[in-house]
């Protein structure tokens, strides 16, 4: 008798489960919850959050953007704690100190919420998914390509970089350097390590003026970072535009006055909207068990057809500014 | 009694800034050019302008580390203003910046006076707290160089003195004029008015200074409120330099001012200190900065070779002092 029941409970138990399993492959995508945790708010971020908003109006996915007020890990964590005990669906973070992360990530993914970071391939170990706009190197070596063409394939030219401990900056500037050297032997990296600009326009005007001085026939200077205005703004102060060209990551909201005055020839950038759409979009399609592998699209310009290497998503999504198109960006 | 013009510190970080300077030149001539110094002036303008400021506060045997978020918060609001009143005038931004920097100087005072507490405590608080205000209550989004009002980026690379040089255009930033008046006036105070004498009795004693007439509060509403509008003109010189008004930089950076002011012989415990040697300490700090690319040295020996040029320029300073003040039977030691 007692086994009997025991074998009806299970059985009862295993139709509930399978019942609640087909329930759940029902589930329509505006049952979906997709929480975005950015940095914090500013133009880069807001735009993010315009990428997110449109998911949102395409798809009818339930997702939305948390800004913390400042850049501070520990704010991001409690806003996943918070998301944690609502039992959101999905999580997407861009971490501001990714390692500091991992903890509240696994938490979350053994109560089984989907956490996928942006710009965090470091501990793509740690979470479902890590969306990328593109390969580093491949970002690199399109800004080595600009250096190239705007010193004309010969010439003397020198990269800064935010902080030489700015992990992406120095895979951008080593894959540029690499990519000039094999590809233009005529130009001359004047020094053997990118300088610095401290993430700080004055920094990067300060070494400019610099730089100008030990090197005077220099064409072209080129920023990991975004003050490349900096460089220009050095460049226009000594009526050197003609002889200098400055190819810069760019931000339009910081390099729009540069772009269209003609001191920055090439900027790039990725656009922020764009990324939180795919990383929403990727996350829902996680959550939703369909997953996500080399030639998912996810919806988003630039990640049509991803990449998948591990647990890293990569887009295609450089964006290329120039005076012509810088104006149709807000970020 | 023999009044020498020069002397201590002063003395050997001119030693110092000269044999530097020889020793650059030796390595790569194109240092010894019109074109050093007036770079030099543009990047040290700002420091130049606060430091004034910060020598008045520790003569006074107090300290300052909230005039960073005070230039931010200066610059940042007027520069705000400006947008939202229209007036594209450059003297604009600089009045009601030091407007805002005189409120929260005295604001400052007032806290130190009253509760007692150690000054470095109550403006490290008041560092974040007017940050805090800025960004919490007014705004705290990116001014980029697109929006920002056309006359704050024309005085930024504004000259007034202009010459054409194979090397490209050599010019001496509009921003050396804030910084001579800030010098002139700052010596003016200290060595040829009462209050000036006032603060540095403050800072020998306060027991002394009180019997001798003078009020310390007034001192610090006076010492504070002076440092406040330095940084105000500060800040609004920083927003026209960068071109771009963020609501997130300067603030931080008070350790380069105060580092300059100590090189340059200022007594963190008040009473000592000259013009002419903040000045130098400052130059000290941005010409060892700004000659790395120069000598062809990397990045990585970035700190390290500004680190330790100045503990060496700090201890030949100290020892020197030591020394005379032995030769005039004072130990301090």
């Amino acid at each position: 008798m007692k086994k009997l029941l025991a074998m009806l409970l299970m059985l009862m138990l295993l139709v509930c489960g399978t019942v609640g399993a087909m329930a759940e492959e029902e589930k329509d995508i505006s049952e979906y919850t997709v929480v975005m945790i950015v940095k914090q708010s500013d133009s880069w971020f807001d735009d993010m959050e315009v990428g997110v908003n449109q998911l949102a109006a395409d798809t009818g996915l339930n997702c939305y953007v948390l800004f913390p007020e400042s850049g501070d890990a520990a704010l991001q964590i409690s806003l996943m704690e918070d998301l944690i005990s609502q039992g959101v669906d999905a999580i997407c973070v861009v971490p501001n100190d990714p390692e500091a992360l991992i903890p509240t990530i696994t938490k979350a993914r053994e109560a089984g919420i989907v956490v996928v970071s942006h710009e965090a391939p470091g501990i793509a170990d740690s979470v479902d998914l890590d969306v990328e706009a593109f390969v580093n190197e491949e970002f690199g070596r399109l800004m080595g390509e600009a250096v190239a063409q705007a010193a004309g394939g010969e010439g003397q030219y020198a990269g800064f970089v935010g902080g030489l401990t700015m992990e992406t900056h120095m895979v951008w500037y080593q894959a540029a350097v690499d990519y000039i050297s094999e590809n233009y032997p005529d130009m001359v990296c004047v020094s053997e390590e990118p300088y610095e600009d401290g993430n700080s326009i004055e920094g990067a005007y300060d070494k400019t003026a610099e730089l100008i001085r030990a090197y005077p026939d220099i064409k072209v200077i080129f920023d990991c970072s975004a003050h490349g205005g900096g460089i220009c703004q050095a460049i226009q102060d000594r009526n050197l535009q003609d002889s200098i060209k400055v190819v810069s990551l760019a931000l339009p909201s910081m390099s729009a006055t540069y772009l269209k005055d003609g001191s920055m020839v090439h900027g790039q950038a990725w656009r922020p909207a764009d990324a939180g759409y795919a990383a929403c979009y990727a996350a829902y399609l996680l959550a939703s068990g369909q997953g996500v592998e080399t030639g998912t699209d996810l919806l988003a310009p630039g990640y049509e057809s991803v990449t998948v290497e591990g647990t890293i998503a990569y887009g295609n999504a450089p964006l290329i500014f120039s005076a012509d198109n810088i104006d149709d960006y807000n970020f | 009694m023999k009044r020498v013009l020069i002397n201590g510190p002063e003395k050997i970080l001119i030693a110092i800034i000269l044999l530097y300077s020889i020793f650059v030149t030796i390595v790569n001539p194109s240092f010894l050019s019109l074109m050093t110094l007036f770079d030099i002036i543009r990047s040290a303008s700002c420091t130049m302008v606060v430091a004034m400021g910060l020598l008045v506060v520790m003569l006074s045997g107090g300290i300052d580390v909230s005039f960073m978020s005070v230039a931010l918060f200066g610059g940042y609001v007027s520069t705000l203003l400006m947008m939202q009143t229209g007036i594209n005038n450059i003297a604009f931004p600089f009045i009601v910046s030091t407007l805002i920097g005189i409120a929260l100087g005295l604001c400052n005072a007032l806290l130190v006076h009253w509760l007692r507490l150690p000054a470095f405590i109550i403006t490290l608080g008041t560092q974040n707290l007017f940050h805090g205000i800025m960004t919490t209550f007014i705004s705290d989004s990116t001014i980029g160089s697109g929006i920002l009002p056309s006359s704050l980026g024309r005085f930024g690379s504004a000259a007034i003195l202009q010459f054409e040089t194979e090397s490209g255009l050599m010019s001496l930033t509009a921003s050396f004029v804030p910084v001579a008046a800030a010098v002139v006036l700052t010596w003016f105070i200290i060595n040829r008015t009462m209050i000036g004498r006032g603060v540095v009795a403050l800072g020998n004693s306060e027991e002394s200074a009180v019997r001798a007439g003078f009020s310390p509060l007034k001192i610090r509403l006076f010492v504070y409120a002076y440092i406040g509008a330095l940084a105000g003109i500060m800040g609004v010189m920083y927003i026209a330099q960068v071109r771009a008004a963020y609501p997130n930089k300067l603030v931080g950076d008070e350790l380069m001012v105060i580092a300059g002011a100590v090189i340059g012989g200022t007594k963190s415990t008040g009473g000592q200190g000259k013009v002419l040697g903040v000045l130098l300490g400052t130059l000290v700090i941005y010409l060892l900065n700004s000659t790395l690319i120069l000598l062809g040295l990397s990045s990585s020996w970035n700190d390290l070779f500004v680190g330790a040029l100045l503990v060496i320029s700090v201890a030949i300073t100290s020892y020197q002092t030591r020394v005379k003040n032995r030769k005039n039977l004072i130990f301090t030691e």
